[in-house]
C-alpha cells in the first residue's frame, strides 16, 4: 500500500532554514499585532467619538477587514494599492495586509468588551476632573484590554497562521516562503512541510500557553 | 468609470468562481457542523482528560496554516496512499475537519453556558439524558452558539479562498486567471473583494443582531 | 488424481502470473482513455486563455497531440509553476507537459524524456531604469517565478551580489510582470519567448527586452513518474516523432515563430 518512500533525512537537513522562517513568521506576527491593537484602539476611539467621518472611518475598515479574506487583504496591499503608484516590500505588503485584518477584528472585540464596563465609571472619572481622553485612558482601557485578553491571543494565532500567506507576494524570508523554495528544489512536499506544520503547531503552542500564564499572573485577585 | 475589456463571457467565469466558492462552503460547514457538534459533545461527556486524544488531534486543525494542511492532505492522499481522489474532494475533505474543529469549541462553549443546576433539575424531574440534550441544553445552547457558529461559516467561506492550491478554481483563482489575461488587476480585484462582502456583510450582521437580542432577555 | 494436482498447480500458477503482471501506467492510461497532462496556463505562448478562459498554447497542442497519439482524450489541468510536480506526485495528473526543466535535483523525483523544448532566458526591464545587461541588475530589486529554473538560478546571483540587491519571488509569471509593469521590480529574468509574448501583447506598459541573461540553455522535457519505464519509454519516442515529422516546426512556427531552436546538445548521445 505504501509505495512512498520517505526521505525525511533529505528534509531534515533543511531544519535550520526552516527555523530562520520562523523566526522571520514571528517577527511579521508580533509587529502586524502590536500595529493591530494600537490601531485597534484608534478604530475604537473613533467608533465612540460623535464625528461622522471618524465613524464612517472605523466602520468601513472594520467591516472589510472582517468580511473579505485575508488572502485578498494580502493581494491589494501590493498589487492593488500599486495600482495608484504606492510600493510596498513583500514584507511591509504582508504586515499591512496582517496588521489591516487584526485591527478590523480586535476592534470588534473591544467594541463587545466595552459594553461590559459601565458608562457610569468614565462619567465619574470626568467627574473627578479628569478630561474625556484622560478617563479613557485610565478608567476605560486597562479593563478593555483585560476583558478581550483571550481573544487578542486567538487573534495572535490568527497571525501567526496568516503569515503563510505572504508567498502570494514574493516573500520567501518566512517559514511557509522558505518550505517552498525548498520544495522547489528538492520536491520532497510531504516531508517538508510536514516538519513546517510541525514547526507552526509549537509555535502556536507557546503563545497559547505563555498567554495562560501571562493571564494568570496580571490577572489574579 | 473604468474603461474596461471585461466581458460577459469573463464574468459567467467569475460567477462559476463564485459557485466553486459557495459550493465548497456549503458542503464544508454541512460535514463540519455535524462532525462538530459530535466531538464537541464527546468532549463535553467525557471530560478533559478522557478527550484528550480528541482535542490534541481537533488543535491541530486550528494551530497549522490552512495552505499547509491543503498541501499535506494532498500529498498524503496522492502520494502516500496513492488514491486518485480529485482537489474538490480534497478541500472538501480538509476545510469540513477545519471547521468542525472551531465548532466543537463552539458547541463545548453552548453547552458549558448552560447552568448544571438547570441541568440537574432537568433530571431530577426524570428526564432521561438524551431528553435533558434534547430539551434543556439544546435550545439553551443554540442561543450562545449560533452567533459564533455564522461567524465560523463565514470565516470558512473566506478561508475557501486557499483551495486553489489543490486545483480548485474558486473565486479569488478565476480573479486571478482574468488579470493574468486582461491585466486590470485593481478592477477585478475589487469585484472580488464586493463579492464575498456582498455575501459575508449582512450575514454577519444578522449573527450580531441575534446575539445583541439573546443576551438581552 | 495426479494429473489433476499438476493441472491445478498449472492453474494457479497461471493464475499469480496474471495478477503478477500488473497494468501499468501506459495501459491504465489508455484504458480510461483519459489523458491528464499538468499545464501552466500562465506562461504565453507556451500555455495560456483565450477570451473564453479556453486553454491555448504550445503546451497545450502538444498534450492534445500526445493525447491523440494514445488514442485517448485530453485533459489540462491548470497547475501553477511551483505546483507542477506536486500535482503529478499526488496522482493529479498522468503527464506534465508544462515547459519544465530536466534538471538532476528534479529528476531524483520524477522521470523526464527527453527534451521537447529549449528556452533562452533574457532579461526584461522597467523602463527608465538603467538596466542594459545581466550584470547592471546588480544593486536592483529582480524578480522570477518561485521554483522555477531561472528563479533559482538569479537568486543565487542576486546573493552573490548583494549590494541592495534584492530577489523577489512570485507565485506566477503574470505577477512578476505585473509587478514589473507597476515599477515594483526593476527587472525579471523569464524565458525570451515569454518575454517577447508579454512585450508584444501591449498589456504591460514600459517593459522591455535588454539582454540575454548568461544561463545555460534551458532543455525541457514532459515529466512523468520516475519508475514509469513504459510510459517513459513512449514519451521520448513520441517527442522524437513529433519532430520527426516536423510537427514541431510546425506548432514552433503557429505559437513563436522564428528560428526553431535544435533539441540535441553537440557531443553528447542524448
Amino acid at each position: 500500500m505504501f509505495d512512498y518512500t520517505f526521505q525525511w533525512k533529505q528534509a531534515l537537513a533543511r531544519l535550520p532554514k526552516m527555523l530562520d522562517g520562523a523566526v522571520i513568521t514571528m517577527e511579521v506576527a508580533i509587529i502586524s499585532m502590536l500595529l493591530g491593537i494600537l490601531f485597534a484602539i484608534l478604530l475604537t476611539m473613533f467608533r465612540q467619538t460623535k464625528s461622522r467621518p471618524l465613524n464612517a472611518i472605523a466602520t468601513t475598515w472594520i467591516e472589510i477587514a472582517r468580511n473579505t479574506p485575508a488572502l485578498f487583504q494580502i493581494y491589494m496591499a501590493h498589487f492593488g494599492v500599486a495600482s495608484f503608484g504606492i510600493h510596498f516590500s513583500p514584507f511591509t505588503s504582508l504586515l499591512i495586509g496582517i496588521t489591516f485584518n487584526n485591527a478590523g477584528y480586535l476592534a470588534e472585540n473591544f467594541r463587545g468588551a466595552l459594553k461590559a464596563i459601565p458608562d457610569t465609571q468614565a462619567r465619574a472619572g470626568q467627574s473627578l476632573g479628569m478630561s474625556p481622553v484622560q478617563s479613557f485612558r485610565y478608567i476605560v482601557l486597562p479593563q478593555m484590554l483585560r476583558i478581550s485578553f483571550l481573544p487578542m491571543t486567538n487573534q495572535m494565532v490568527w497571525a501567526i497562521l496568516m503569515t503563510s500567506l505572504g508567498v502570494t507576494v514574493g516573500m520567501n524570508s518566512d517559514l511557509y516562503g522558505v518550505t517552498q523554495d525548498l520544495n522547489a528544489l528538492t520536491f520532497r512536499t510531504f516531508e517538508l512541510f510536514a516538519i513546517a506544520g510541525v514547526i507552526f503547531y509549537i509555535i502556536t503552542k507557546v503563545i497559547t500557553l505563555s498567554a495562560r500564564l501571562i493571564a494568570a499572573r496580571l490577572f489574579r485577585y | 468609470m473604468f474603461d474596461t475589456a471585461l466581458s460577459a463571457n469573463d464574468l459567467v467565469f467569475l460567477a462559476k468562481g463564485a459557485g466553486i466558492t459557495i459550493v465548497v462552503t456549503a458542503i464544508s460547514v454541512v460535514i463540519g457542523t455535524i462532525l462538530g457538534i459530535i466531538f464537541g459533545v464527546i468532549r463535553v461527556q467525557l471530560g478533559a482528560v478522557l478527550s484528550a486524544p480528541l482535542t490534541l488531534f481537533l488543535d491541530i486543525f486550528r494551530s497549522v496554516p490552512l495552505l499547509i494542511q491543503l498541501v499535506l492532505a494532498n500529498a498524503f492522499v496522492g502520494m502516500v496512499l496513492q488514491l486518485q481522489l480529485s482537489g474538490f474532494f480534497v478541500a472538501c475533505m480538509v476545510l469540513s475537519l477545519y471547521t468542525s474543529a472551531y465548532c466543537a469549541e463552539i458547541v463545548r462553549g453552548g453547552i458549558d453556558a448552560v447552568p448544571t443546576v438547570t441541568r440537574r433539575a432537568a433530571r431530577s424531574l426524570g428526564m432521561s439524558w438524551g431528553q435533558d440534550m434534547r430539551y434543556i441544553v439544546m435550545p439553551l445552547a443554540t442561543r450562545v452558539a449560533l452567533p459564533s457558529w455564522i461567524g465560523l461559516a463565514l470565516g470558512v467561506m473566506k478561508d475557501s479562498a486557499l483551495v486553489y492550491v489543490v486545483q480548485v478554481t474558486e473565486l479569488l483563482k478565476s480573479t486571478q486567471i482574468l488579470i493574468t489575461r486582461l491585466q486590470e488587476p485593481l478592477f477585478l480585484l475589487l469585484i472580488c473583494g464586493a463579492f464575498y462582502f456582498i455575501i459575508s456583510f449582512p450575514l454577519a450582521r444578522f449573527g450580531g443582531y441575534l446575539e445583541k437580542r439573546w443576551s438581552n432577555d | 488424481m495426479k494429473k489433476y494436482t499438476l493441472t491445478a498447480l498449472l492453474l494457479a500458477a497461471a493464475g499469480f502470473a496474471g495478477t503478477a503482471a500488473q497494468a501499468d501506467k501506459l495501459d491504465d492510461i489508455i484504458s480510461s482513455g483519459k489523458l491528464r497532462c499538468a499545464v501552466v496556463l500562465d506562461f504565453p505562448p507556451m500555455g495560456m486563455r483565450d477570451e473564453n478562459n479556453e486553454p491555448i498554447g504550445f503546451d497545450v497542442d502538444y498534450c492534445n497531440d500526445l493525447a491523440a497519439a494514445l488514442g485517448v482524450e485530453a485533459e489540462i489541468v491548470e497547475t501553477p509553476f511551483p505546483e507542477r510536480i506536486p500535482a503529478l506526485m499526488s496522482n493529479r495528473v498522468d503527464v506534465g507537459v508544462a515547459s519544465t526543466s530536466d534538471t538532476l535535483e528534479r529528476a531524483k523525483t520524477v522521470g523526464f524524456s527527453i527534451p521537447y523544448f529549449a528556452f533562452e532566458m533574457v532579461v526584461t526591464a522597467a523602463e527608465g531604469t538603467d538596466i542594459t545587461s545581466f550584470e547592471s541588475m546588480k544593486g536592483h530589486t529582480v524578480g522570477a517565478v518561485a521554483g522555477t529554473y531561472e528563479a533559482i538560478a538569479l537568486e543565487e546571483y542576486v546573493n552573490e551580489w548583494g549590494d541592495g540587491s534584492e530577489f523577489r519571488p512570485y507565485q506566477t509569471q503574470a505577477d512578476v510582470f505585473l509587478a514589473l509593469a507597476q515599477g515594483q521590480l526593476d527587472a525579471t529574468v523569464s524565458t525570451s519567448t515569454v518575454a517577447q509574448a508579454n512585450v508584444k501583447s501591449g498589456n504591460f506598459g514600459g517593459i522591455e527586452v535588454v539582454a540575454s541573461a548568461p544561463f545555460d540553455i534551458d532543455y525541457v522535457g514532459l515529466f512523468a513518474k520516475r519508475d514509469e519505464y513504459g510510459f517513459l519509454n513512449y514519451l521520448d519516442l513520441f517527442v522524437n516523432q513529433q519532430i520527426r515529422t516536423g510537427r514541431y516546426d510546425e506548432l514552433y512556427e503557429k505559437w513563436v515563430g522564428g528560428d526553431v531552436p535544435s533539441l540535441t546538445v553537440p557531443g553528447a548521445y542524448r
